[in-house]
């Protein structure tokens, strides 16, 4: 068990001029479970693949524990990975791909079998021991890849969106099991996805990364409550959160006519009179209309346990740039009465507005 | 959940005898019955060509000339039908020039695939400095026809006393095979996922451990086409064979059917010299006919990504 350190760890990708990863800064703690989300091409696979030593590091260092592994070829780090096609050897039974790198650090035959048929056991994969890759259904196949990681107990595991060929249901199911099984064994894990809610469930923390930058690392709920700035604001959370570019004028930001009040700290904080409002879909409260906020529900989604409701303010708020406001997700409970063209009033909860720099994308203090 | 019982006997549905097509590939469009007619009549000159050769390894000279494409007679009725094949046999040495061959080709066939596939294996999957640009080379090396390099070849295995002899032959085959070998299979090492490699550095197998025991068995598709199309093609090689081999306990099944064809012509035994070709031929017809469908999927295989 061990901690892993990201020290400014840089790659660049031949005939790139901008980097992959950008100054990479992370520490995760021993046996924590850290998530790295973003969206497609940000560098998630690229900075495990730094960890596993399948790219090199073109500047800073990589630490798995108090050692520097930043030029140690793969097999000195101590890393088990899944891959996302899971990467089994299709030419061996399930035992021997479990039980492949065993074989290789030359563990004694009886030895070796008891520990594959112990990882077996504890991914119900006993069954299917002597069969080929081919004929295993894709979650089998996908167990088979994590007996492969766990018979080994690494340092740390390294995970590259392991559910993503898996249909919806036995993702969630896995999910869960991914997830205790790795509690259980106190392995430092990282685990790339680009699902947000695999990174909400599933992580002790959670890193999103934007064009190889960490944008944020923090609990879900802190990733969630206190977005660092517009980016994680607007890719945490489903449906996004409503960002509102609006002015700031004097001690309020105008949103669709109502003031929104700004502290003296958010007020100092700001480097221009263009902020952004976020309020979450559940962030609003739906009052009679006339007060708060005027509105027409120009959509409605029912999802059964809850209903979406996509509005237009009646009086929108100047955009800095004068396009016009997207419409602002307000979310009702499920079967609500709601019909398209209702007119409703809506107001902020207490506690649910976040303040952005529209200039920078930064949190401004409460 | 549905509640309809799955159970209820429903009369057995029978499939179509033959699946509908997709719309619109039925039609006879010109280019397809101008390809069809090619393909058949490709086909049919080929079959002629070989019912002729197989016919006429039965006949009597008169019969080859008076009637060539009637069913042989004369030997049949003589209760001796196998007499051109005999002949052959007997007259061109044969015996010895086939086992010459088969060990020749076997060997060589082997060894330029053992030698073959670990360079297609580094220049396509360990990343070395310039392996595009050698793998280029390689390949240059099948734009260049063999005949224009037989006489330096000869030149310089004579220097060093090996024409005349089976190991320099060997030698020859193993050396001008090369560059199609390794160039077939670098197609077949690049269709292969990096991410295998990956896994087994992770589990910490080092370079020729992953390649011997991760991608040397899925590439086994791949090494056995090149084990055949080698021993096919050098199994009918003759131009080497004659330049390099004059004696004739050092004659390949080809090179004796050359020595034989001079005799036979001479005596007019053109029964005999077709059986002669037959005996040569047939063998590799034969393996082909049996190996087909996996020589084609092999020389495709690396073609898909
Ligand atoms: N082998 C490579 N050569 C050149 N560029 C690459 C290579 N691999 C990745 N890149 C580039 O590096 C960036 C980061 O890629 P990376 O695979 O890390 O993204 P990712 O976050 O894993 O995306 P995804 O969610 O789609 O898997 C992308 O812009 C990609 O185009
Ligand atoms: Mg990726």
């Amino acid at each position: 068990m061990a901690t892993v350190t990201f020290d400014g760890a840089t790659r660049y990708y031949a005939g790139s001029p901008v980097p992959a990863v950008d100054g990479l800064d992370l520490a995760v703690a021993d046996g924590e479970f850290l998530v790295l989300v973003g969206p497609s091409g940000c560098g998630k696979s690229t900075t495990l693949r730094m960890l596993a030593g399948l790219e090199g590091v073109d500047d800073g260092a990589i630490r798995i524990g108090e050692r520097d592994v930043t030029d140690l070829p793969p097999k000195d780090r101590d890393i088990a990975m899944v891959f996302q096609n899971y990467a089994l050897y299709p030419h061996m039974t399930v035992a021997d791909n479990i039980g492949f790198h065993l074989k290789i650090a030359k563990m004694p035959k009886a030895e070796r079998a008891a520990r594959v048929r112990e990882a077996a056991a504890l991914l119900d994969l006993e069954p299917y021991l002597d069969r080929k890759p081919a004929k295993l259904s894709g979650g089998q196949r996908q167990r088979v890849a994590m007996g492969r990681a766990i018979v080994r107990r690494p340092q740390v595991f390294c995970m590259d969106e392991p559910l993503s060929n898996l249909d919806a249901k036995l993702r969630v199911q896995t999910r869960a099991q991914i997830a205790s099984l790795q509690r259980r064994l106190g392995v430092t894990t990282i685990y790339v996805t680009h699902d947000q809610v695999e990174a909400m469930t599933m992580g002790d923390r959670v890193a999103v990364l934007k064009d190889g930058v960490l944008q944020q690392c923090d609990t879900p709920i802190g990733l969630f409550g206190r977005p660092a700035n517009l980016f994680v604001a607007g890719f945490i959370g489903s449906p996004a959160m409503n960002l509102i570019p609006t002015r700031a004028s004097g001690e309020s930001a105008d949103v669709g006519g109502t003031p929104i009040p700004l502290s003296p700290a958010a007020r100092a904080a700001l480097t221009s009179e263009n902020i952004v409002v976020g309020i979450r879909p559940e962030g609003w409260r739906t009052l009679p209309a006339g007060d708060g906020v005027t509105a027409t529900i120009e959509a409605v989604e029912e999802l059964g346990s809850d209903q979406y409701l996509y509005c237009s303010a009646d009086t929108p708020h100047l955009t800095p740039d004068g396009t016009a406001p997207q419409p602002i997700a307000v979310r009702a409970p499920g079967m609500s009465p709601w019909r398209r063209g209702d007119k409703l009033g809506l107001a902020p909860q207490p506690g649910a507005v976040h303040l952005f720099d529209a200039e920078t994308g930064a949190r401004l203090p409460d | 959940m549905s509640t309809v019982d799955s159970r209820v006997s429903v009369a057995p549905r029978k499939p179509p005898r033959k699946p509908k097509p997709a719309p619109g590939s039925r039609g006879l469009s010109p280019l397809r019955v101008l390809g069809m007619a090619f393909v058949w009549l490709f086909t049919a000159v080929n079959l002629l060509v070989l019912y002729w050769l197989v016919s006429a390894a039965f006949k009597t000279p008169i019969e080859i000339f008076t009637k060539p494409f009637a069913l042989p007679a004369h030997w049949f009725e003589r209760g001796d039908p196998f007499r051109n094949f005999a002949y052959a046999w007997d007259n061109a040495g044969f015996g010895r020039a086939f086992l010459v061959t088969v060990v020749l080709v076997a060997v060589s066939s082997v060894v330029i695939v053992l030698v073959s596939a670990p360079a297609a294996y580094a220049l396509t999957r360990l990343g070395a400095r310039g392996a595009d640009g050698m793998t280029n080379f390689v390949a240059i090396g099948m734009g260049v026809p063999f005949q224009t390099v037989v006489i330096p070849l000869f030149i310089g295995m004579a220097e060093v006393n090996l024409t005349n002899d089976l190991f320099g032959m060997f030698l020859v085959y193993v050396a001008l095979s090369l560059p199609f070998t390794v160039f077939l299979l670098t197609g077949f090492f690049k269709s292969l996922p990096d991410e295998l490699e990956e896994a087994a550095a992770l589990d910490g197998a080092s370079p020729l451990r992953t390649f011997r025991t991760i991608m040397l068995p899925l590439a086994r598709g791949g090494l056995v086409t090149a084990l055949i199309l080698n021993a096919i093609g050098l199994w009918n090689e003759t131009l080497l064979a004659i330049v390099f081999l004059n004696e004739n306990a050092n004659f390949t099944l080809a090179r004796a059917l050359f020595a034989f064809n001079s005799a036979a012509s001479y005596q007019s035994e053109y029964g005999g010299l077709i059986a002669g070709v037959a005996i040569v031929v047939l063998p590799m017809l034969v393996l082909y006919l049996l190996l087909a469908r996996r020589i084609i999927t092999g020389l495709t295989l690396g073609a898909g990504k």
